[in-house]
C-alpha cells in the first residue's frame, strides 16, 4: 500500500496534467457552475457603476501580477468592457514595472478589438511605488502628446476629475495601498472598486466589509457571477475569448480533497495505532 | 551606533507629511511635494540599482563559473531581450510591439506556469507539515480540506448550500482572523514608526 502510495506520489503530477488537459476538451458537464450562487459582491460593483455619473471617467490603476493575471484577466477584461459600454473613459495608470507592461499590452488589445481610441488616456508608469501614489493625487503624469477634451480635463481637475478608481491588484500597490495612500487625500467621494487574485483576498476583504472599498471581486467564482450579468452589446468582443471551465477547476479540487484526506487519513490511523499499541502494552 | 542626524530626518519629514495630510496649507503642501519628489526619485534609482545589481551579479556569475551558469544566461538574455525590443531605435518603448509580444507570449504564461505549479508544491508540503505530526500543521491542512470542499463548483440546492457556508467561513472565522493580523500589522506598524521616529534601537529595549 504505502508502494503504491509513493508510486502514485511520484507519477502524480504528470496524471494531473493529463486528467486537467482531457477536462479541458470535454464537453460542458452538469451540475456544476462556476459563478457564485450569491452574486452579491458583483451586484456591490454593479450597483456602484450605476451610481456613477453619465459618461463618466474612471483612473484604472493597473498593477497586476505576471502569475496571477491569468486568473483575473476574464473579469478585468469584462470590467473594461463593461465601463467602454456605459460611456465611460478611462485613464491607465501603473506603480509596477509588471503592472506597466501588463496594462499596455490591455491597451493594445483595447485598440486592436476597435475600442474608442478617444474614450482612453494611457497615463504610463508613475515611479516611486508609495510615494508616486501620494504623487498622484497631486499631479497625474499625462504625456506631453496627449491630447483631447478627455486628456484636458484631467491635466485642469488632477485625479478630482475621475468619478471612479478601479484597481486591478495582485501586485505590492494593490487596493490596500490606494485606500491607504490615496483615499485619505481625495475624501470618500471617489469610490474605489477592485479585481484582484484570490491570493490577496486577505488584505482585500477586511476592508470590503469596512467600506474602504466599494466592491471587490476578489475570486473566480465572484467574477464570474460579475460577468454572466454584464450587458455589453457590441462590445462584447472585448470579452476574454475563453471562459474559464468549472470541470478542469472541479478535478483540480478534488485532487486537492483527495490528497489532503489521504495524508490527514493516514495521520489518524497512525494515531489510533499507536494509542492502541500503548493500551495493549 | 546611533545617528542623531538620520533620526531627525525621519522626524521631521514624518511630522511634515501628517501635517500636510491634516492641514491644508499650500507651503506646507509644497514643502511636502518637494520630499515625496525626493522620495519618488529614491525608490526609481533603488530599483534601477537592483536591476544594474541583478545583472552585475548575474555577469560575476558567468565570468567565475559559480552558481546556476544556464540560468544565468537565461536572465541575462530575457534582459537583453526586453531592453533591446524596448530601446532600440524607433522603438515606442514598453508600448512596442516587439515588447508587448515578450510580455503576453512569454512572460504572462511563464508567470502563470510558475504560480500554478504552487498547486502540487503546496499540497506536497501539506502532506508533509501532516506526516511530521505537527499539531498545528494538522489543523491547518483540515481547515484547507474544509475549505476547499465548501468552495466545490456545485449547482443547484447543494451548491447554494455549499456557497452559503463558504460566505459564512470567510466573512466569520476567517474574516475574524483577517482582521485582526491586519489589525496587528498597523500596531506593529506604529510601534516600529515610534520607535524609529524616537531614535530607539535594539540596544534601548
Amino acid at each position: 500500500m504505502t508502494e503504491l502510495i509513493v508510486r502514485l506520489a511520484r507519477i502524480g503530477p504528470v496524471i494531473l496534467v493529463l486528467a486537467l488537459a482531457a477536462a479541458w476538451q470535454l464537453p460542458a458537464v452538469g451540475g456544476l457552475r462556476l459563478a457564485a450562487p450569491d452574486a452579491a459582491e458583483a451586484e456591490r460593483l454593479t450597483e456602484t457603476l450605476d451610481a456613477l455619473p453619465d459618461e463618466p471617467l474612471v483612473l484604472v490603476g493597473f498593477d497586476a501580477d505576471l502569475g496571477t493575471y491569468a486568473e483575473v484577466r476574464p473579469t478585468v477584461r469584462a470590467l473594461l468592457a463593461d465601463l467602454l459600454a456605459r460611456d465611460a473613459r478611462l485613464a491607465f495608470v501603473s506603480l509596477t514595472p509588471e503592472g506597466r507592461a501588463l496594462g499596455s499590452a490591455e491597451l493594445a488589445r483595447l485598440a486592436r478589438n476597435e475600442a474608442n481610441p478617444t474614450r482612453l488616456l494611457d497615463l504610463g508608469f508613475a515611479a516611486g511605488a508609495e510615494a508616486g501614489l501620494v504623487d498622484l493625487t497631486r499631479d497625474l503624469p499625462l504625456a506631453d502628446a496627449a491630447d483631447g477634451a478627455f486628456s484636458r480635463r484631467v491635466q485642469e481637475e488632477g485625479i478630482a476629475a475621475f468619478d471612479v478608481l478601479a484597481v486591478v491588484g495582485g501586485n505590492d500597490l494593490g487596493p490596500r495601498s490606494w485606500i491607504e495612500q490615496v483615499a485619505p487625500r481625495i475624501g470618500e467621494e471617489i469610490p474605489i472598486v477592485a479585481v484582484t487574485p484570490t491570493v490577496l483576498l486577505p488584505e482585500v476583504q477586511p476592508y470590503v466589509g469596512g467600506g474602504g472599498l466599494a466592491a471587490s471581486l476578489s475570486t473566480p467564482r465572484d467574477g464570474a457571477a460579475y460577468r454572466e450579468t454584464v450587458e455589453l452589446g457590441n462590445l462584447s468582443r472585448l470579452l476574454d475569448s475563453g471562459d474559464p471551465r468549472p470541470f478542469p477547476l472541479l478535478i483540480g479540487m478534488l485532487v486537492a480533497v483527495a490528497a489532503l484526506s489521504q495524508a490527514l487519513g493516514a495521520r489518524v490511523i497512525g494515531a489510533l495505532r499507536a494509542a492502541r499499541a500503548r493500551e495493549a502494552g | 551606533m546611533k545617528r542623531p542626524t538620520f533620526t531627525a530626518l525621519v522626524v521631521v519629514v514624518g511630522l511634515l507629511l501628517l501635517a500636510d495630510l491634516l492641514v491644508v496649507n499650500s507651503a506646507l503642501g509644497e514643502v511636502a511635494g518637494v520630499v515625496i519628489d525626493a522620495a519618488i526619485l529614491v525608490a526609481a534609482g533603488v530599483a534601477l540599482a537592483g536591476v544594474g545589481s541583478l545583472g552585475a551579479r548575474r555577469v560575476a556569475d558567468l565570468w567565475r563559473r559559480r552558481g546556476d551558469p544556464v540560468g544565468a544566461i537565461l536572465v541575462l538574455a530575457g534582459m537583453g531581450a526586453v531592453l533591446v525590443a524596448g530601446l532600440r531605435p524607433g522603438s515606442a518603448g514598453v508600448a512596442d510591439p516587439a515588447v508587448q509580444w515578450l510580455v503576453v507570449a512569454l512572460l504572462v504564461p511563464i508567470g502563470a506556469t510558475l504560480f500554478g505549479l504552487l498547486f502540487v508544491s503546496t499540497l506536497a508540503a501539506a502532506r508533509r507539515s501532516v506526516a511530521s505530526r505537527s499539531r498545528e500543521g494538522t489543523l491547518l491542512v483540515t481547515a484547507a480540506l474544509v475549505t476547499t470542499i465548501l468552495l466545490v463548483p456545485l449547482s443547484g440546492a447543494s451548491g447554494s448550500w455549499l456557497a452559503a457556508a463558504a460566505g459564512w467561513s470567510l466573512a466569520v472565522p476567517i474574516g475574524a482572523v483577517l482582521r485582526g493580523l491586519l489589525i496587528g500589522v498597523a500596531l506593529l506598524t506604529a510601534v516600529y514608526a515610534a520607535r524609529a521616529l524616537l531614535g530607539m534601537g535594539a540596544a534601548d529595549d
